[in-house]
């Protein structure tokens, strides 16, 4: 092609661009913090690689490539910039201007050295693919054809030596292979393709009811296809023994059989109470049978259920880098524990509220980074999403490690409403968490639009609390901020103890449950004038479950079970009347009354068919 | 009937190229588009038989664009214009919906495949 | 109205107005039922067997418990008057008042009723 009629086009463009990468680079200079100008200083300087390298002018196309190569680690935050960057970049915007009017003269002159090591050490390194693709089996699927069932088959696609971007390639052709049939495994993987370990040579494994004619033709219309075969399944699986089989199945119908196992559960245990009376061992024994035999279907259907909360962290090492752009911050993103497994159902609830802490730490809770070195840390500041498996819960944590939260600035804004007659000093984590939950509470300064106004904690704790989970806060003024979520492995079914109060029962989840003492009366102490139990030496907040809900009947037994309820290092005494055993429960919707209390997290039916209130032990404590 | 194309992208001198490359193949270029904002409106008003889209555009990226258009018209059928190394991106781009992508510097015959493929 | 239910143990709710009697499970699923001798401001008889009316207000489903269920009427618009005053009974739960074989009868407005106790 001729491109030399565009070289007055490329020559024009190409000055423009220069000229607002000399304005923007001093305006950046002016204000490190300001992200815009490193995003328009990014486009400038692409824009003109990508005409020198259609034009063939490489010595621009080069520069320009190790240029963007050092903003674009700029703008992920991968290096800093310093004095030394600007001028560094100032060189190179005036090497890349003498490049553009050489090259459009027809004058195409060797490389600067010096400058090319200089941009290359600046950038740290080449800068490596981040955005992953893991989702992208997850793509729409249509079948095409219904005459025959689906064939599982190993196919083998090779992609032609000379074609650009073969891993990207790749992908387009499982994609394609996608809209005939299911594909359950890539070799090399998606995020191996992505990074471009790949020799061009391409495995997946699919089941399709299409013929491999139209298979083959339909991968071929990736592009640059060199060839496709067919292989057995069987080899596929001697060559990779350890991988499963795998099908997919609709979420709904999942939910389905959670929901039949659900009812399962509740007729099984009014079948045991039955059992149980009888006195008829043959009916007893079928019921312990079924009791096994439900046991086990129940776990296979929560083990189906389970998915690593990986799925839902992936999404946010790009908001941070997103965000720190914005605000003109740096942060690090870690994650730790991918691999911990939550219910689907709870893994769908849970992304909003760590959106919004995650925000609120981008936003309120890393300083810019001038205002961090002053404070001697890092001007790097450093965001922590983390997953741990406890008992029969997972814990998330969002930490940073920025300004913490200002008490006294807290405090000023609550004592000007009159609600509080704390001190900074007696103002607890938990005390704190109470004031920022609340629904539009906020106290930055300025009220940025990251996290908007307010909602974050209060959106979190709600979405956090509708889960059965729980939230906490622990922030250190100058140390940083970290808050804890806490949910249940499952929703749909839960382990509880049954206990009684007044001759009316209760069911506290097993989850919250340390431990079960007898209650001493010569163990009562007291705590902020509150009633406390002495409990393997330690001072514990004290409820009777009767006074909680007022029950009348028969008067308290001298002889009390106390339950130990735990959630995260808190934990409290729940003194109750009696103890009336462990339970499956299934939690079950109603509607609820207005005002019914707090500590009501759901009601549920025993085995003998009466309903029972379920008790939120976080708001207990 | 000749095809009808939206090309995207921010330099004028890219869209200059494309639509060259394109018109002299005989497709219609109907529009172009300088940000994704204006490729999404432009796609909606125009109805194109396919768009070309820059990855690296203000406003609103191509990605971003994709995801809009895609939105709306799922069969959309969109060719990437991507530079080296911009690998993941164009990953992005074909999760949010591209059917195809190619590299800059263009081959003309690169591009007229990958339309072709495009176009089915 | 949905349906009609023999009385069912409720299992009481700490903490809420006395008007809520409690949940009932009805064939598995849990129904708030409402006590109706309260609502009402009626004595309660020891001679009534009790039935639970199962109302629906909104998307939600509540149960109204009543003393007995006497009979199932067909209004005709033209047999209702106006609401009226009557004592014993707070106003603004009367949506109506008819006669039938010269016996009067009491049109519930259950919006009104169910209103100040339901969750929000």
């Amino acid at each position: 092609m001729d491109v030399a009629k565009y070289a007055a086009l490329f020559l024009a463009e190409s000055r423009e661009h220069l000229s607002s990468c000399n304005q923007l680079l001093l305006e950046w200079e002016q204000d490190p913090a300001a992200a815009d100008a490193l995003g328009g200083l990014f486009r400038s300087i692409h824009t003109i690689k990508g005409m020198g390298a259609t034009m063939g002018f490489t010595g621009v196309a080069e520069l320009a490539h190790r240029m963007e190569n050092l903003l674009d680690a700029l703008r992920h935050g991968l290096v800093t910039v310093d004095v030394g960057t600007f001028q560094l970049l100032f060189q190179a915007v005036d090497a890349l201007g003498r490049a553009v009017e050489d090259a459009a003269a027809g004058r195409e002159g060797g490389s600067d050295a010096a400058l090319t090591v200089a941009l290359e050490a600046a950038a740290g390194g080449p800068p490596e693919g981040v955005a992953d693709v893991a989702t992208l089996v997850e793509g729409k699927r249509q079948h095409r054809r219904s005459t025959d069932a689906p064939r599982g088959r190993s196919v083998l696609i090779v992609i032609r030596g000379d074609a650009v971007m073969r891993g990207a390639r790749a992908i387009l052709a499982v994609r394609r292979a996608e809209t005939l049939g299911v594909v359950s495994a890539v070799r090399p993987s998606l995020a191996q393709l992505e990074r471009e370990e790949f020799d061009g040579r391409l495995a997946i494994r699919m089941e399709s009811r299409a013929s491999d004619e139209e298979l083959a033709a339909i991968i071929r219309t990736a592009g640059e296809v060199e060839a496709v075969r067919f292989e057995e399944p069987s080899s596929w699986a001697t060559a990779e023994p350890e991988r499963h089989r795998q099908i997919r199945i609709d979420l709904d119908r999942l939910d389905r059989l959670m929901k039949q196992v659900g009812e399962l559960i509740v007729a099984k245990n009014q079948l045991g109470v039955m059992a149980a009376r009888s006195d008829d061992p043959p009916l007893t024994e079928l019921s312990d049978r079924i009791t096994r035999l439900v046991s086990g279907m129940q776990a296979e259907v929560i083990a189906s259920r389970m998915t690593p909360v990986g799925e839902v962290f992936e999404r946010f090492p790009r908001l941070v880098r997103d965000l720190s752009r914005d605000l003109g911050k740096r942060i690090r993103f870690d994650v730790e524990g991918e691999d911990i497994e939550l219910d689907r159902s709870i893994l769908d609830e849970i992304g909003d509220p760590l959106l919004h802490l995650i925000r609120n730490a981008a936003d309120h809770g890393i300083e810019a980074p001038d205002v961090r070195q002053q404070a001697g840390k890092s001007a790097e500041g450093r965001i922590l999403l983390a997953a741990t498996r406890e008992r029969n819960s997972v814990t998330l944590r969002v930490s940073d490690d920025g300004r913490g939260i200002d008490r006294a600035a807290l405090l000023a804004k609550v004592r000007r409403e009159g609600q509080s007659d704390a001190t900074p000093e007696t103002l607890s984590d938990d005390d704190v968490l109470r004031v920022i939950a609340r629904p539009g509470f906020s106290t930055a300064a300025t009220v940025s639009g990251v996290s908007g106004r307010g909602v974050g904690v209060d959106v979190a704790m709600t979405r956090v609390r509708a889960l059965g989970g729980t939230l906490e806060i622990r922030s250190e003024a100058g140390r940083g901020t970290t808050f804890l979520i806490r949910v249940p492995l499952t929703l749909a079914i839960v382990r509880a103890l049954l206990a009684e109060a007044g001759g009316e029962r209760y069911a506290v989840p097993l989850a919250y449950v340390a431990e079960t003492v007898e209650f001493d009366p010569r163990a009562v102490t007291a705590l902020r004038n509150r009633e406390a139990l002495v409990v393997r030496e330690q001072v514990l907040p004290t409820v009777h479950l009767r006074d909680l809900v007022n029950a009348g009947g028969r008067p308290a037994p001298a002889r009390r079970p106390t339950v130990i309820l735990e959630v995260g290092e808190r934990r409290t005494a729940l003194v109750v009347d009696a103890l009336l055993g462990q339970q499956d429960i299934v939690v079950a919707p109603f509607d609820a009354p207005r005002g019914m209390p707090p500590y009501v997290g759901g009601a549920t039916i025993l085995a003998d068919g009466a309903p029972a209130l379920v008790l939120d032990a976080a708001a207990l404590l | 009937m000749s095809h009808t194309v939206l090309v995207c992208d921010d330099a004028i001198f890219m869209r200059t190229m494309i639509s060259d490359i394109l018109a002299q193949a005989g497709f219609d270029v109907v529009g172009e588009a300088e940000s994704g904002t204006q490729a999404v409106e432009k796609y909606r008003s125009l109805k194109p038989d396919l768009v070309t889209m820059d990855i690296v555009m203000p406003d609103m990226g191509g990605i971003e664009a994709v995801r809009e258009i895609c939105k709306t018209d799922p069969e959309a059928k969109i060719l990437m214009c991507s530079a080296m190394g911009q690998q993941a991106l164009v990953v992005e781009a074909i999760q949010a919906g591209a059917k195809d992508f190619v590299v800059k510097p263009f081959q003309p015959s690169r591009v007229l495949e990958a339309v072709q493929r495009v176009l089915g | 109205m949905r349906e009609i239910l023999p009385r069912l143990p409720a299992t009481r709710i700490p903490g809420v107005v006395e008007a809520i009697e409690g949940l009932v499970n009805v064939r598995g699923t849990l129904l708030t039922v409402l006590d109706g001798h309260v609502l009402l401001s009626q004595p309660r008889r020891a001679e009534d067997e009790g039935a639970i009316v199962v109302v629906e207000v909104g998307s939600r489903r509540y149960g109204l418990g009543v003393a007995q269920v006497v009979d199932f009427l067909e209004v005709p618009e033209h047999s209702i008057a106006e609401r009226a005053d009557l004592p014993g009974i707070d106003a603004r739960l009367v949506k109506a008042v008819g006669i039938r074989d010269g016996v009067h009868f009491i049109v519930l407005d259950i919006d009104a009723l169910v209103a100040p106790i339901i969750g929000t």
